[in-house]
């Protein structure tokens, strides 16, 4: 229901759970990770389809392509690093180039783990999987999103790597997921506001205040970082001219460097400004705090939004 | 077929070898050459296997974790009748269906992209895994390298192998004894690889594996185990089949003339008692 909030991994696990116990292709994989994952139904439900590998990410990674290889749907699942860089090679080569139908998820991603220390955060995971040719890298937006895009990458024939957080997240939508489709949230003429996951709830937020100043944002929702809705950016760079876009990502790598070369391939004049984590280990602390620290909660995206509307 | 008729076919399929060697001027030779033997073993004697279906579900599958040593299962394939032995001929070539590490999107009968080494295993056992939940009677097998053993990734899937009882799951470790630097033994010792792998909860066996008939014993052997996954370790020697090339590390990647070329053929064919047949 709209407004009300829920945990991203339980959403995650019972939605998997769901589709999974009726689909004897769907194989669950966990790296001493299932139960945080949202798997523990499946586990009693669907014993002989659950393997454990304890903290093995990169022979988990290659044990998946091999399911795979033999019809099956694997749904890996654990910290976000550890199914992306730990084991890149792994799915670089046995998912990726293999083409391989594996669904890897990066759970506690971005930096959720916010007072854990770099080495459990992956503010890389969207230039690492969007890296590997024909992985698919979605971020969804709220708990209905994930519901709609578990779905979605199970039905899809081929790999994807999605990213979950870990704070409760507010269910914004109903419905109208869709891979490769930005979600057109509010219209303006002012400013494009390009989000994905995380950061879309706070944006909508700076949306509202700023029209109460003005400022008419158009907002648009991406739920799918690789492919990108092209169209639907550079249209809308193309009415506004100006392009700002909030990520909880390293500058470099994610959403916003793809919207970057989008518009500057294109002939696109729109200037852009990445609102994003600097290229650096993160500070520690509580998660909303860091957040707020690097200027990716609802008052930081405003700010960044009128600083460069009054210097533009 | 007896193990005579077995050593003549691995005899021409190190000529099929040669011949992609010709092509492109060079390729991984040493190790092709000394798991030639149990790959042609595999497919004639072993796997159920079927070159007009190479895709049917039931199949045994081999996965050559040594991606390098791609020469042997290209030549194998090819005297099998997976694809027309013309093929050999664009080893090297602009757009070639044979790479010089397979690729199962190019050729039937490759079953896994390896090359970067240490990722055969673990894809290996999740289709030992995907099998037995299809309840087929389908094996696995996995030919890898002895300095391969160095990638901590195998050592994960060595673990997870023995922890899910993948009885269908069968390695052969080609113990050459060289990697490209090198003695393996000087240059990261993993011996005695036996008591490695016995210690992980593994069936190990040790064969002479350029012997035929050790082969074929021990494939057999490893098919009645019925509590663990089977490793052979298989001794062999390096550049198997070209005397003036055997155990030297210098064969591991070979760029020969066509000096040298003739006189590898000539001691292939004289060793098996091949006429000329071109």
């Amino acid at each position: 229901m709209i407004g009300n909030y829920e945990d991203p991994r339980k959403t995650f696990g019972a939605a998997v759970c769901q589709v999974g116990f009726d689909d004897e292709r769907i194989v669950l994989l966990s790296a001493d990770s299932g139960k945080s994952s949202g798997f523990g139904p499946f586990i009693e439900k669907c014993p002989e389809r659950y393997f454990e590998f304890g903290i093995m990410e990169q022979t988990m990674t290659g044990a998946a392509s091999g399911l795979a290889t033999t019809g099956k749907i694997p749904v890996i699942c654990a910290i976000a690093p550890f199914v992306t860089a730990r084991n890149y090679e792994m799915f670089r080569n046995d998912v990726g180039y293999m083409r391989q139908n594996v669904k890897i998820v990066g759970r506690n991603g971005g930096i959720t783990y916010s007072d854990l220390g770099s080495t459990h955060h992956s503010l890389d995971d969207f230039a690492l999987a969007g890296m590997i040719p024909g992985v698919v890298v979605l971020f969804p937006q709220d708990p209905n999103e994930i519901r709609e895009a578990v779905k979605a990458m199970l039905e899809h024939k081929g790999p994807v790597y999605m990213r979950i957080g870990n704070a409760k997240q507010e269910n914004l939508f109903d419905g109208g997921f869709e891979i490769g489709k930005a979600r057109l949230i509010c219209q303006g003429k002012d400013v494009t506001l390009v989000t994905t996951g995380s950061t879309t709830a706070e944006a909508m937020k700076a949306c509202k205040s700023l029209k109460t100043r003005g400022i008419f944002v158009e907002h648009l929702g991406i739920a799918t970082i690789v492919p990108l809705d092209e169209k639907a950016i550079l249209e809308s760079a193309a009415k506004t001219g100006l392009v700002v876009v909030a990520e909880e990502h390293y500058e470099a790598g994610g959403l916003g460097s793809r919207v970057a070369e989008l518009l500057a391939c294109n002939g696109c004049s729109a200037r852009i400004i990445r609102l994003a984590i600097p290229h650096d280990y993160a500070i520690s602390g509580p998660y909303d705090e860091v957040m707020a620290y690097y200027g990716l909660d609802a008052k930081g995206i405003e700010n960044g939004i009128k600083r460069k509307i009054l210097t533009f | 077929m007896d193990c005579h008729e077995l050593k003549q076919i691995a005899a021409k399929c190190r000529l099929n070898a040669l011949r992609m060697i010709r092509a492109s001027g060079h390729g991984h030779m040493g190790g092709a050459f000394s798991c030639m033997d149990i790959v042609t073993a595999l497919y004639y004697a072993e796997m159920n296997c079927d070159p007009a279906d190479p895709y049917k579900a039931d199949r045994d599958r081999l996965i050559l974790s040594a991606g390098h040593k791609c020469l042997a299962q290209y030549s194998v394939l090819a005297e099998k009748g997976y694809f027309t032995k013309k093929y050999l001929d664009t080893y090297g070539a602009l757009g070639t269906k044979l790479p010089g590490h397979p690729d199962m999107h190019k050729l039937p009968g490759i079953e896994a992209n390896t090359g970067a080494l240490g990722h055969g295993l673990a894809i290996a056992l999740g289709m030992a895994m995907g099998i037995r939940l299809d309840k087929t009677d389908a094996r696995v097998y996995v030919v890898m390298g002895d300095g391969e053993l160095a990638e901590g990734s195998n050592w994960e899937a060595v673990a997870a192998a023995a922890h899910h009882k993948l009885t269908n799951l069968c390695v052969f470790v080609d113990f050459n004894g060289l990697q490209i630097s090198g003695r393996v033994q000087d240059v990261m010792d993993f011996t005695p690889i036996e008591k490695r792998f016995a210690s992980f909860g593994w069936n190990v066996i040790t064969i002479d594996g350029n012997d035929m008939k050790q082969i074929l014993a021990a494939l057999e052997s490893a098919r009645k185990m019925q509590q663990k996954p089977t490793v052979i370790v298989a001794n062999t020697i390096k550049a198997k089949g070209v005397p003036f090339a055997e155990d030297k590390a210098a064969y591991h990647f070979w760029s020969p003339d066509e000096e040298e070329l003739a006189q590898a053929e000539m001691f292939i064919k004289a060793e098996a008692g091949l006429q000329e047949d071109k």
